[in-house]
């Protein structure tokens, strides 16, 4: 498959971010039941965005080596356009979906289950969920415009 | 409203100049091979800026190079 060096440079840090995110999110699914932060966590969560920009960092250094960098030309930024249109969506919603939660648990704050939601481990989480779902929402959509193309 | 779709000549015309690479194009008309490839394979319809550029390279006027081809029966009909 021919890809182009943004193609290349959108597919790794899709893949970056599956990865990391994916080992993080592991975690914070096993910890769900903690209402609060404790070191082990945050560590994680650290951990996650200093190994995101590592990885970032070194899989272009290698890309510009290995292939030659070319700038964004007219297409790359229509496709990235509406890319970015489309995580704009997915993370707005996630946003009223985590204010929903956090209204509906202030209403009825003896209900187990929203009062469950509404810990500040899980808020945190959920809303870093939206935003990583949304820039992997930005990088498919990338990648089926460079495939599909722009009609 | 009138429906069609941008058709181009760009393959036919890089043969007829030499055998021009798509790389070649890409790089005189200012955008990547696979925005070349894309517009060959009528995939992608670039801005009138870059379509003006591919008609300067290959120095023949606009239409040469793209035409706007009618979808729509009705307008076809009309036609």
């Amino acid at each position: 498959m021919d890809l182009s060096y943004q193609e290349k440079s959108v597919l790794g840090s899709l893949l970056a971010m599956v990865v990391v995110y994916g080992y993080y999110f592991a975690a914070v699914l096993r910890d769900a039941g903690r209402p609060e932060f404790d070191g082990g966590n945050v560590g994680r969560l650290i951990f996650a965005v200093i190994a995101i920009i590592v990885i970032e960092i070194v899989y272009h250094v290698v890309l510009a080596l290995e292939s030659k960098p070319e700038p964004k030309d007219e297409r790359d930024l229509q496709i990235e356009c509406k890319a970015y249109r489309n995580a704009y969506f997915l993370l707005a919603t996630g946003a009223f979906l985590v204010i929903g939660c956090v209204i509906m648990a202030g209403l009825a704050r003896d209900a187990a289950p929203t009062r469950i939601i509404v810990t500040p481990f899980i808020t945190v989480n959920l809303v870093l969920f939206f935003m990583v779902l949304a820039e992997l929402m930005k990088f498919l959509t990338q990648l089926s415009y460079y495939r599909r193309g722009l009609r | 409203m009138i429906k069609g779709r941008i058709r181009n000549n760009i393959r036919r015309l890089r043969f007829e100049h030499s055998e021009m690479t798509q790389q070649q194009l890409a790089e005189r008309v200012g955008v990547t091979r696979q925005t070349v490839i894309a517009i060959e394979q009528d995939k992608y319809s670039p801005s009138l800026e870059v379509a003006f550029r591919c008609a300067l390279v290959f120095g023949v006027p606009l239409e040469q190079v793209f035409q706007y081809v009618w979808t729509d029966s009705e307008s076809e009909g009309a036609a």
